[in-house]
């Protein structure tokens, strides 16, 4: 009875995190690594690994194929291009601290899309074959070009069978041709809100009377458009961060029951401003405090919270196929499902791309919108963008349910060859995962009730929790 | 309960015939289109390229319907209701498996229809989905393999629930498998426990489990859509649980599985006592299987249970499942805000043996 390879970790009480390729994971003891390893499987080890999805009889038979195919689901396979993120313009009439998208002043000029820009942009749209598309403004402040949004929200609406369009804006000046294009459905808004008022404007509004128009625009979007259509999101300094109470009760004010925390990035003008590169460890403390305050209140309120990025990986542990974020995916191909065009035409696979060659890192772009797209660079990227057989991955447990970030690599650190567990891509993942397997072992009935309101089931199951002897 | 059967005049026909039938006026589309001429109390006359019938009793509109008509009898099956999307043909009575909840117990003799069915098929609405089942259909599987082929070139948008036992699908199936459209054919097929014995024992077949494994194992490798199909009965219902964890680690590859109620007709109603397991009073093991498979990412869903039988928590989980002709609702539903939603009781459902703790809700 063949067992498949198996990774492992130390996890509490003198116990190990056992887990395989496929994601399979469960909670042993050193008796058994060694078992394990010296090839002294008992029969009870056996039974055990047949049942837990471990072992098999004979290639092809249910357990080997069950295997094969958990396996597979967990590798991404980029689909057909139907998610385009537009970048109009880059003026913004803010100058937030840690601005990642190298924005302008609102006054500047040549820093929009021209007519030949918008052109060839409707022209490439056509030319897709999907049914489906979403595209998503982002910018500069996108409000600032309503024109263009117009045109090329009425060519998909043409041209699609379903279009879905989302406006990231700073909701900082809406005016109300801009609420009605708002108000339509297939066009839904995301926004920043930098955790409470306090933060929110010493980070972006600066002032009183800018911080309260922006209160008031998102009060009035949430009673006019509805929660549901807005998304929110805080960008963070760990160590200038409103405590997590502050952050979920300031978005439950305003009925968003789903918080994405993200750090500041270290890109654009965060580079100069803040020190990120050895935050990871002041991030890993916030975000594991944010996650002890989501869980009390989950255990006492009616209305369910939850960290976004963090239910994202839990579900990632628990399933195959959940690779619906672009975030985190194995292998991290980028530039095929999904392309960003800047306001220069030019074509980059990620926004994060756009950021590292507008900053003279590298030029990651991938052609321009007018003369096509031109791969060359980023497959030779997309070749190294698999943890499968990386030297440190191939070793750990949560290979399986984690990714590659290569772009963040490069921006970091200039290079894509440094060692993984140094990066800190690695550092603030292996701390989430941890913490993931931690409440999976928990007995803690405040943790159960949030991890079965995460996972999507009504409780959660102790067979999703075994321990081995 | 609508009738699937009605009465007919006897017709002048040696072999069996399939007629659809279409409301007056309307043009023939195929040779096997008959049209409503005249109605009179609860007569119907059609008239079938040039000669003429009559069927009697019908109380809903025929049109659209496909009847079959056997020579010599008096009566014609409704195989297809157009206005229905409950429609099963039952394409063999023999099976290799004897299973001890067995709606449907199996007959010594084959009567080989599937050229008619699949002409029945060929004739269905735009869209329809069909039942296919027996007996176990993949005992005829050249033939079913060849009506499905023959479907599929007339009527590329008809699809297909097939609910097999996959005791019969061997390697040498796998092309055919591939060849057939994954999004209009779905198999249903049983599996009770993961222990091998006691599904075994269920099913009455010894190696029953391990010929299943097989035969789940090609379905995957096909691309095929699957149904698992797991009855709730005594004698599961503590395997749910290890069902459950099997199911995830085996067959993620799954499109829904179906956790079932008992219909309790057939060698169910023999074995009613031994078999039924009431979930309206004791419900936590298949709770905990729908734990399971949910937190897994898997699609799970309580077929046949009367939303009041269910836990509040659990009630999304049950869609309305019983075909409509063979659904009814109790005197207390009446008063139910449930009832549009809920799949009611089986015809033959007796409450006096049935779920001990029901009520409106």
């Amino acid at each position: 009875m063949p067992v498949v390879p198996l990774k492992f970790r130390p996890h509490t009480d003198e116990l190990l995190i056992f887990a395989d390729d496929a994601g399979g994971y469960f909670k042993s003891d050193h008796a058994f690594l060694h078992r394990y390893a010296c090839g002294q499987l008992t029969s009870s080890d056996r039974a055990f690994l047949t049942a837990n999805g471990h072992a098999y009889n004979s290639v092809g038979d249910l357990a080997f194929s069950g295997f094969e195919h958990r396996f597979a689901e967990r590798l991404y396979l980029p689909r057909e291009l139907d998610y385009v993120i537009l970048v109009p313009t880059l003026r913004c009439n803010l100058a937030c601290g840690y601005c990642q998208v190298s924005r302008v002043n609102e006054t500047t000029p040549g820093f929009d899309w021209n007519d030949v820009t918008l052109e060839a942009v409707i022209k490439f749209l056509d030319s897709l074959s999907a049914k489906k598309i979403k595209v998503e403004f982002q910018g500069g402040e996108p409000l600032l070009r309503l024109d263009i949004i117009t045109k090329v929200r009425d060519f998909c609406r043409q041209r699609f069978e379903a279009c879905e369009i989302v406006i990231c804006t700073n909701l900082q000046e809406v005016d109300a041709p801009a609420w009605d294009l708002l108000a339509e459905p297939d066009i839904f808004v995301s926004t920043s809100l930098d955790g409470n008022r306090i933060t929110h404007q010493k980070q972006r509004t600066v002032t009183d009377r800018g911080t309260d128009r922006f209160f008031a625009n998102l009060e009035f979007a949430v009673s006019h458009l509805g929660p549901e259509k807005i998304s929110a999101l805080p960008t963070l300094d760990p160590h200038r961060a409103p405590t997590p109470h502050e952050v979920i009760d300031t978005y439950l004010s305003y009925g968003i029951r789903s918080i994405y925390l993200r750090p500041v990035n270290h890109q654009g003008f965060a580079r100069k401003k803040f020190d990120a590169r050895t935050s990871a460890a002041a991030w890993n403390a916030y975000h594991a405090s944010f996650i002890d305050a989501l869980i009390e209140h989950n255990w006492s309120s009616e209305v369910a919270v939850e960290e976004y990025y963090f239910v994202h990986c839990l579900r990632r542990v628990l399933r195959s196929g959940h690779n619906g974020h672009v975030d985190l995916r194995n292998p991290n191909i980028v530039g095929l499902s999904y392309l960003v065009i800047d306001y220069d035409g030019k074509i980059y696979p990620t926004d994060e791309a756009r950021m590292v060659t507008r900053v003279g890192q590298f030029d990651l772009s991938m052609g321009d919108v007018s003369t096509g797209v031109s791969p060359e660079t980023i497959d030779s990227l997309n070749v190294e963008a698999l943890n499968n057989f990386h030297p440190d991955c191939v070793h750990c447990p949560y290979q399986a349910f984690c990714g590659v970030d290569l772009v963040d690599d490069i921006s970091r650190y200039g290079r894509i060859d440094l060692p993984k567990h140094l990066t800190d891509f690695c550092q603030r993942h292996m701390s989430i995962f941890d913490r993931i397997f931690a409440m999976i072992y928990s007995d803690d009935p405040k943790i159960q009730k949030t991890l079965a309101l995460w996972s999507g089931a009504p409780r959660f199951d102790p067979l999703l929790a075994k321990v081995h002897r | 309960m609508i009738d699937l059967r009605i009465k007919v005049d006897p017709l002048p026909i040696d072999e069996p015939l399939i007629v659809r039938l279409q409301a007056a006026g309307s043009p023939a589309q195929s040779d096997s289109d008959a049209i409503l001429t005249e109605v009179e109390g609860d007569r119907r006359e059609y008239e079938l390229n040039g000669f003429s019938f009559a069927v009697y009793g019908a109380n809903d509109t025929l049109d659209g319907d496909v009847l079959m008509m056997l020579p010599g009898t008096t009566t014609a099956h409704r195989l297809i209701r157009a206005g229905s999307k409950h429609n099963t043909l039952l394409v063999t009575e023999q099976c290799d498996q004897l299973c001890v909840m067995c709606s449907q117990p199996p007959k010594k003799y084959h009567t080989d229809l599937f050229e008619q069915f699949a002409l029945a098929a060929s004739l269905a609405p735009q869209g329809a989905m069909i039942g296919i089942s027996g007996g176990e259909p993949l005992l005829h599987k050249d033939r079913l393999f060849r009506m499905l082929e023959d479907v599929k070139s007339r009527r590329p948008d008809v699809g297909f629930h097939i609910l097999t036992n996959a005791q019969h699908l061997s390697t040498a199936d796998l092309d055919m498998l591939q060849r057939l459209d994954h999004e209009r054919i779905l198999w249903g097929v049983p599996l009770y426990s993961a222990t091998p014995e006691n599904h075994d024992r269920i099913v009455g077949k010894s190696g029953a489990f391990a010929n299943l494994e097989r035969g789940l194992a090609l379905l995957m490798r096909a691309g095929a859509s699957l149904e698992l199909r797991s009855v709730v009965m005594q004698q599961n219902w503590q395997d749910l649980p290890a069902l459950a964890d099997y199911v995830s680690t085996r067959l993620s590859f799954l499109t829904i599985w179906a956790i079932m109620q008992l219909e309790r007709i057939g060698y169910a109603r023999m074995n009613w006592r031994e078999t039924f397991q009431d979930t309206s009073t004791e419900f936590e093991q298949i709770a905990r299987a729908i734990d399971v498979a949910t937190a897994r990412g898997l699609k799970a869903a309580l077929y046949n249970f009367p939303l009041c039988s269910v836990p509040p928590a659990y009630r999304e989980y049950a869609p309305s499942t019983i075909s409509d002709w063979k659904r009814k609702y109790l005197d207390f539903c009446l008063n139910c805000r449930a009832q549009k939603t809920c799949g009611g009781f089986f015809e033959w459902y007796s409450a006096p043996e049935g779920f001990a703790s029901l009520g409106p809700l």
